[in-house]
């Protein structure tokens, strides 16, 4: 973590998708998904993405990816602006970012060979061809747990467990820096997932990768993560160390959500566990304001008008509440409900 | 009083690939009132023996082959299907994972409803809808009177799954089987679902079987667990004991496996490995003479693998199918 | 290093055993697929296992079917099992053909549709356009048009028939590109024909032969039809739409000529959509996933 620049580096990233209605297919909505979205993750870093469906957190991903195209804000991959870059120049920049996939059943061509799927990579990137292609794909299975005879069998023939270290081996093969995992283990068995988590883990060790890594589930997210966004409807909410986030979490989002979360240990009675009335609302129909108010059980009156910024309200704690002003101490919230 | 009693139960698929025995000899009783939570990985036969509890395995696939199933001291495996449509739903009900497909998308709810109460306890439509409400408001959707004339597609996930506990509940069942009832919500959501059903089973007094693959939701339902692996029981403990001695090596890795959010297991800034269970779950296709986790197994021996251990009670009212209990125990300590 | 783990081995059943399971598992391929070979075997070899079906044998004019004329004779003492195997002949060039080309149109047309949107807003209005048109009509006002033959059929037949693969072709089109496995591609660096060609044409495949099943049973049907209204093929070729064309006016005397004729229409198209249902169950993991 010497090299100073960013691996990838977001600014006010927005990614609105229209929603179309009507005889006409005209333009009645907009569903905004991503609204305003901030990070930087440095060489050998994993920074986590936590919410729950519909925050956002996949089209961050993609949109990182550049697999949809933004609607506003920026994307430098080390140091390289590649907001506004049409498909063919994003192309040269494709090997500097990877990703792995939630479903490892849909995210392989059923109709390809293991070894082929690995491999395309190399062989669109001019790395490898041949002889030296299959022995670099060898190589990679070797490296995520894989036998190399499996190469040439379909990836139906292979376990959930075996088709995600598929994919990080695809992810892997041409050397990246950084790899977008979209929930990439919540497919998955808790006996396989550890196996998972381990082997991302250990990649990131030797090849200093950048992680974003995205997932619903706080316990792989405290256990993979060095620091963790936590989004809802479309907006970061808070962002810090993950030791801070999970002993002193600041946004009344966070607190709920850490308390919401079943713990595997009966004797454990923990000491609050704060419900959060009604369900998420729409994002084509966020509430004004914080987008959070209409279930925040510490809303006052301003909630609703006033759009909170993500500050630094403490050295590396950002946090997006006006209740959580620049120097709060961390002294719970009183309900105003 | 034990209302449910499950006693070797052995359900098997027929497919193409050869019998694939899918509940593999289970037993377990259940009593009046009790939350018993049966738990394992996916393919581990615990949902199938909630289907084979409702009877509701698909005839051309599978049947349950031997074993009995006495719910009130009435063998449920000799019923007719006529005769069990009537407990179904009324007697026993049960709630899915995922409430979309199981709710009818072109009835209104309280006609969804409604129509299971008149069907099970005979009143008039309108008591029917009456019923319906007052259902709804149990579940606290609020509303209720508006929400009965509403389809399902207008209602969130966490909605649907109270109109799917309420449409449960509605008969006044003695047995609710919940089969991940609150896997396919989000956490906020589950919370509020799991509150609510805390709080319903004070009120309705229903004995609940709890089928999940989360450690966490079993640690905050359940008052006793079945841990399950490839068709077989391998542990059964109350909720305390299992979490605090842990006896089969696969519970032991089941719960080492999990990657908490509640403990910080960073040590001098490194992130912990997480305890792998090597390997994956066996192919149901072919018999396993001994134990079925003896290839992933960190304890086993030659005996592991030739003969099946049987369930041996090791602490009160801790029983656990493995050969080397003692060296597991003695390691722990 | 993490524990390397395989998927199982499968043994390997002998080659006999596998046929039988098979068929035992889809019937409808294999009878589907045994009563074409047949009837395709008999067209081939038409000219060596019957007479001319053009000959005319005055004296032996309306015969039943006999020893020496095993489907019987028609009113000009042609003999109608020539005529008939023959006619097989027509009926399957014009099946195959038309669901070759209209495939192969249709795949390219429904690809470059589903892949570029503005392609695909003109493209699919022309194919509204076509799918408004009566197909009978618009294939006899072709024929009409022109000098009739076996050339102007095909076109006729294969003019209405590509919209229906187009609209099939794009809508699988659609949704394979939102599958996780082509932005997985995208990721890796796949683009341009690389990605059409290897990742998304491949799984198109499936349904495309399906439907190619259809439209050839439909083919077919629409070639008899055009040849009993005698916009068809030339009736110096028999087809089977021809042939009951005329003997329509000796049905009562002579029921054979038009009654075998259509018998083989029929198990034809029968045989084509059996092999078709019996793909799609084959090939659609939707539909034909069993525990």
């Amino acid at each position: 973590m010497s090299d100073d620049k960013p691996s990838l580096e977001v600014r006010n990233l927005v990614k609105h998708f229209p929603i179309h209605g009507g005889l006409l297919q005209r333009q009645t909505g907009t569903v905004r998904a991503v609204d305003g979205v901030t990070f930087s993750i440095r060489r050998g870093e994993t920074l986590g993405v936590v919410g729950e469906s519909g925050c956002g957190k996949s089209t961050v991903g993609k949109t990182v990816l550049k697999l949809l195209e933004p609607t506003a804000g920026e994307i430098l991959l080390d140091g390289v602006d590649v907001t506004d870059f049409s498909p063919g120049q994003m192309w040269s920049h494709r090997r500097q970012i990877q990703t792995v996939f939630q479903d490892p059943y849909s995210s392989m061509n059923p109709r390809m060979r293991a070894g082929d799927i690995v491999g395309e990579p190399l062989e669109n990137f001019g790395l490898a061809r041949g002889k030296a292609k299959d022995e670099q794909v060898a190589s990679l299975f070797q490296r995520v747990g894989l036998r190399p005879e499996n190469m040439r069998k379909f990836t139906h023939e292979f376990s959930g467990g075996q088709r995600q270290r598929l994919g990080i081996a695809k992810a892997l093969a041409v050397n990246p820096e950084v790899i977008v995992a979209d929930e990439p283990v919540s497919a998955l068995d808790v006996s396989v997932q550890a196996q998972v988590l381990n082997l991302l883990i250990d990649l990131q060790e030797e090849y200093k990768l950048a992680y974003l890594f995205i997932s619903h589930d706080l316990g792989v997210m405290r256990h993979i993560s060095h620091r963790i966004a936590v989004m809802y409807l479309g907006r970061v909410v808070e962002l810090t160390d993950k030791r801070t986030l999970f002993t002193r979490p600041l946004h009344p989002y966070t607190e709920a959500l850490l308390s919401a979360a079943p713990v595997p240990d009966p004797a454990r009675k923990r000491a609050r566990r704060i419900i959060l009335p009604g369900d998420v609302p729409s994002p084509a129909k966020p509430p004004s304001g914080c987008h959070f108010h209409t279930r925040c059980p510490y809303a006052i009156a301003e909630c609703k008008t006033v759009d909170p910024k993500l500050l630094e309200v403490a050295p590396g704690h950002q946090v997006a509440c006006i209740r959580r002003p620049v120097g709060t101490d961390f002294a719970p919230l009183t309900p105003t409900q | 009083m034990s209302i449910l009693q499950v006693r070797d139960l052995h359900t098997q698929f027929f497919t193409q690939d050869g019998v694939v025995r899918a509940v593999d000899g289970v037993s377990f009783d259940l009593d009046q009132g009790e939350t018993l939570a049966i738990v394992g990985e996916s393919g581990c036969g615990k949902s199938v023996t909630a289907m084979s509890i409702l009877r509701l395995i698909q005839a051309e696939t599978g049947r349950i082959v031997s074993g009995s199933i006495k719910f009130e001291g009435r063998e449920l495996t000799t019923l007719t299907e006529e005769q069990m449509r009537g407990i179904r739903g009324h007697d026993i009900s049960m709630i899915f994972q995922e409430p979309m497909t199981s709710l009818n998308p072109v009835l209104t709810i309280g006609t969804q409803i409604a129509e299971n109460v008149v069907r099970h306890l005979g009143v008039s439509w309108q008591e029917g809808l009456n019923r319906a409400q007052e259902m709804l408001e149990l579940v606290k959707i609020s509303d209720a009177k508006r929400r009965l004339d509403e389809y399902p597609h207008q209602l969130s996930g966490g909605m649907r799954q109270r109109v799917m506990i309420a449409m449960a509940l509605a008969c006044r069942p003695k047995l609710l089987i919940a089969d991940e009832p609150t896997t396919a919500l989000d956490v906020t959501i589950q919370a509020q679902i799991l509150d609510l059903m805390l709080e319903l089973k004070e009120k309705i007094d229903a004995a609940i079987v709890m089928i999940t693959h989360d450690l966490g939701v079993v640690a905050e339902t359940a008052q006793r667990v079945v841990v399950m692996y490839a068709g077989r029981k391998v542990e059964e403990a109350t909720v305390g004991e299992l979490f605090a001695h842990p006896m089969h090596p696969y519970t032991r890795g089941l719960m080492r496996a999990i990657p908490r959010l509640d403990i910080d297991a960073e040590a001098e800034g490194r992130r912990a490995r997480l305890q792998e269970i090597p390997g994956m779950v066996p192919v149901l296709t072919q018999p396993i003479p001994g134990c079925a986790f003896a290839p992933r197994c960190p304890f086993a021996t030659e005996k592991c693998t030739a003969e099946r251990p049987p369930l041996v009670e090791n602490r009160p009212g801790h029983i656990a199918a493995c050969w080397h209990t003692d060296r597991v125990l003695e390691q722990a300590a | 290093m993490a524990a390397v783990t395989d998927a199982a081995v499968p043994r390997a059943p002998s080659l006999l055993a596998k046929t039988g399971t098979a068929i035992r598992r889809n019937p409808t391929i294999f009878f589907g697929g045994a009563i074409l070979l047949i009837l395709v075997a008999l067209a081939a070899l038409a000219p060596w296992i019957t007479g001319d079906p053009l000959k005319l044998t005055p004296s032996q004019r309306l015969r039943p079917p006999s020893e020496r004329w095993w489907f019987g004779t028609d009113q000009y003492g042609r003999d109608v099992f020539a005529r008939t195997i023959h006619g097989a002949r027509v009926s399957l060039v014009v099946g195959l053909s038309v669901a070759a080309f209209a495939s192969v149109i249709g795949l390219t047309l429904g690809l470059l549709c589903g892949y570029f949107r503005k392609v695909d807003a003109i493209v699919m209005r022309v194919m509204d356009g076509i799918m408004s048109i009566p197909s009978i009509l618009l294939a006899i006002a072709l024929i009409t048009l022109t000098r009739p033959g076996l050339g102007i059929v095909l076109v006729a037949i294969v003019i209405p028939e590509v919209p229906r693969v187009v609209r099939l072709t794009r809508s699988v089109v659609l949704s394979i590109r939102s599958q996780p496995y082509i932005e997985s591609a995208i990721s890796g660096g796949t683009r341009g024909a690389k990605l059409l060609i290897r990742h998304i044409l491949p799984n198109t495949m499936a349904p495309l032969i399906v439907q190619a099943t259809y439209v050839c049973a439909s083919a077919m049907l629409v070639e008899a039809g055009l040849s009993f209204l005698g916009a068809g093929v030339p009736p110096e070729i028999p087809s089977w739409g021809n042939i009951i064309s005329q003997g329509r006016a000796f049905f009562q005397i002579a029921p054979w000529s038009i009654l075998i004729p259509g018998a083989f229409l029929t198990l034809t198209v029968l045989a084509v959509n059996l092999l078709g249902d019996g793909l799609r169950d084959r090939l659609d993991p939707r539909l034909s996933r069993r525990m």
